[in-house]
This record gives structure tokens, sequence and C-alpha cells, in this order.
């Protein structure tokens, strides 16, 4: 359904409607920004790969193959200018961010009627914290694997599209990641 | 099987991978080895987290975000525009891109040449000195006479339209024009000259 609004609208949006090209930005800037937020640890970037993305997918529609979902398009473009950022970025770059751009990543967020205790809100935000710092510090190659895998739920082939590499790197990328944040958290929680 | 060849199993597990047959092998070595049985449980909680975690604490992005994108958009070419309304009207655009090319040939007609032009069916009896054309005394011509770039004198008789284009006209006392005598002498009359008698010739046809 959602595949089928998407078709519709990328052929609207190609032939230069606006309206329609809003309504893909509409769709898609929360994902776009999510992951982007999440491979950079800064909400600023996040702002701008979002724009840059769109802006991207505007001037390149005549790269876009239409056997192609628009979704891995738009992930590719995301991804890779992520992963650009992130090795320009000076290797201290990542800590800073993450001392300075406390917006977001402090305290935790407890579902509407969760009745769990303070210290276990305290405990979960805390193993959030210890992902979210554990992700930030994965190398490129791994964070965008894993948080395509864990953020936007995509099947393991999709992320391969996306990446354009063969499955079984994205399955191997996938298991080491999950091996790695074990071990980070099996002191603190099992 | 071994610990290590079961930790490859138990991920192929999480990812919803693993056929019926090795999930069978990895229970049995679940069953007699307890640091597996561990490892598959932390691993289980790890992914749990990671799916919970990465997505927690995530601020939304900014409500401007579309506002901002549109407004960077490369500007759309005005004649981009002028083609979207051709494509809507495609029975107005035939009609307007008719006239405009009727326009436009008739315009560039009558700036190109200063040449002589006489059109006619009965041309025979016409007397061509220099610019000047006469329908002599005592001639008549049947149908039509257009004259382009040229004075015209008129002693005789014509039976059809007399037009001329560009030029002056003289008739004499003794001249006998049967139809119109026109003359035109702005562009604008030429190009409305043009229209109609296109139009007239198309409905003959
Ligand atoms: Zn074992």
């Amino acid at each position: 359904m959602a595949e089928h609004m998407d078709t519709r609208l990328v052929k609207l949006a190609r032939k230069g409607n606006q309206g329609a090209f809003a309504e893909l930005v509409e769709l898609y800037k929360d994902k776009i920004f999510h992951l982007a937020y999440r491979m950079l640890s800064n909400r600023h970037e996040a702002e701008d790969i979002v724009q840059e993305a769109f802006l991207r997918v505007y001037k390149n529609w005549d790269r876009y193959d239409e056997n192609q979902k628009f979704s891995t398009w738009i992930y590719r473009i995301a991804t890779n200018l992520c992963i650009d950022r992130l090795r320009k970025r000076k290797p201290t770059y990542s800590l800073d961010a993450e001392l300075n751009d406390q917006d977001g990543t402090d305290g935790y967020t407890l579902v509407p009627g969760d009745e769990r205790t303070p210290e276990t809100a305290y405990l979960l935000s805390e193993t959030q914290t210890t992902i979210h710092q554990a992700i930030d510090g994965l190398p490129a190659k791994y964070k965008s694997v894993m948080v395509l895998r864990y953020l936007q739920e995509l099947s393991l082939q999709e992320i391969a599209d996306i990446l354009k590499m063969p499955v079984t790197t994205v399955k191997t990328r996938v298991h080491r990641g999950r091996e790695f944040l074990r071990k980070r958290l099996e002191h603190k929680l099992f | 099987m071994d610990c290590k060849q079961a930790a490859s199993l138990m991920h192929e597990y999480l990812d919803h991978d693993l056929p019926e047959d090795q999930a069978l092998g990895l229970k049995s070595h679940l069953d007699i080895c307890e640091a597996c049985r561990m490892k598959l449980k932390e691993l289980e909680q790890t992914d749990m987290l990671l799916f919970a975690a990465v997505k927690s604490s995530i601020p939304s992005a900014p409500d401007d975000v579309l506002e901002r994108i549109m407004s960077k958009l490369p500007k759309q070419r005005k004649q981009q525009a002028w083609l979207r309304w051709v494509r809507r009207h495609p029975a107005l655009t035939a009609a307007a891109m008719f006239l405009l090319v009727m326009i436009f040939s008739s315009l560039s007609l009558w700036q190109a040449d200063d040449q002589l032009i006489v059109k006619g069916a009965d041309l025979d009896q016409v007397r061509i000195e220099g610019h000047t054309v006469i329908v002599p005394e005592g001639t008549a011509i049947a149908g039509d006479l257009t004259i382009e770039n040229g004075n015209t004198e008129v002693y005789g008789e014509v039976k059809g339209n007399l037009t001329v284009i560009d030029g002056s006209l003289y008739q004499a006392s003794t001249a006998k024009i049967a139809g119109d005598a026109k003359t035109i002498d702005q562009a604008l009359d030429w190009i409305w000259y043009r229209i109609t008698n296109t139009f007239s010739e198309v409905a003959y046809r």
C-alpha cells in the first residue's frame, strides 16, 4: 500500500509536480531525520542531512531507477551523506558531540501507561545510554547497518540493496554488531 | 556441534533465517551446553533492547523542515510552467499555436521581401512597368487580383476583388471593380488579411 503510494507520488514528482514532491518529503522526513540523528548523534547535522538528501533526490530524478523502491534510494542517499560526514570528522569529534549535544539524548522516554518503577526506568535509561554510546562508537560501516536494521527495521535484503553490498556482508556486520553490544551490556544487565 | 558453530546459528536464528534442520541441531547443543543457553538469552535480550533503545530519545525533525526544503528547490523555469499549461489545455493551445505560427510567418513575410508580387487568375492582360501594375483601359481581368509591393493603376475592369498590399491604388474614372477594392499597407492589416484569407481558403478546401 505504502509502496503503491510512493510509486504514484514518485511518478508525479519526477515530472516536476512540486505538490507530489512535498508529499514525499512529508512521508520520509522523520525517517531520514531519525536515521541521520542516530548515525551522527547531532541534531543540527541531522537536519542538514534531511535537507541535503531531499535536494539530491530533486536534482537527480534522472538517476532514479524505477524498478527500485523509492525508500531504498532515499535511504541510500541519506546513509551515504552520513557516512561522508562521519569520515570527515576529526577523531575526537564524536566525543565532543556526545558531551555538547545533550538535547534529546539525556533522560528516558516512558511509554504511556507504562508502570515501571523509577528504578527500572533508570536502569532502562542507563541501558539506552549505553546502547546509544556503543552505536555511536561503532565504525561507520557497522553503524549504518545497525541503524538501518534496528531503527528502520529493514530486512537484511533491503539493507543490502541500500548499501549495494551482498546480503552475506550485511549479515556478518549485524552479527558482529549484535555481539559487540552484548558484550557492552554484559556487566550491566545480565 | 561446537560452541562457535552454535553462536553463528544463534545469530541466524535472531535474523529469522535459521532453517528447521539447523534449528534442531542448535537445540540439541543448547540442551547440553549451559554457556550457550546463557549466551542465546543475552543475545535475544540485546536484540530486543537494541530495537527499543535505538528508537528512544530521538528528537523529532523540526516542523519547518518541509518549508525549508521546498524553498531551496531550484526555481523551475517559466517555460516549464507554460508547458504545463499547454499540456492541460491541448485544444486551446492548438488554436493559439495556429494563430501564433501564422502571425509570425506573416510578419516575416511582410518584413522579408519588397519584391513586386502579382497574383491573379488572369494576368495576361495586366501590364507591368517597373513597380507599377496597370490594368489598361478596355481590358477585363477575370477573377481576383492581388498586388504586393507595387503601385496599381486601374483603367479597365476587374471582375473579382482587387487587393493592394504595401502600395498605392489609383482608380481611373474608367475603372470598374466588381468585387472589393482594398489597400493594405500595415503589418496588422496584412496579418488580418492573411488570417481571413487562410481561413476562407481552409473553409473552401
Ligand atoms: Zn556451547
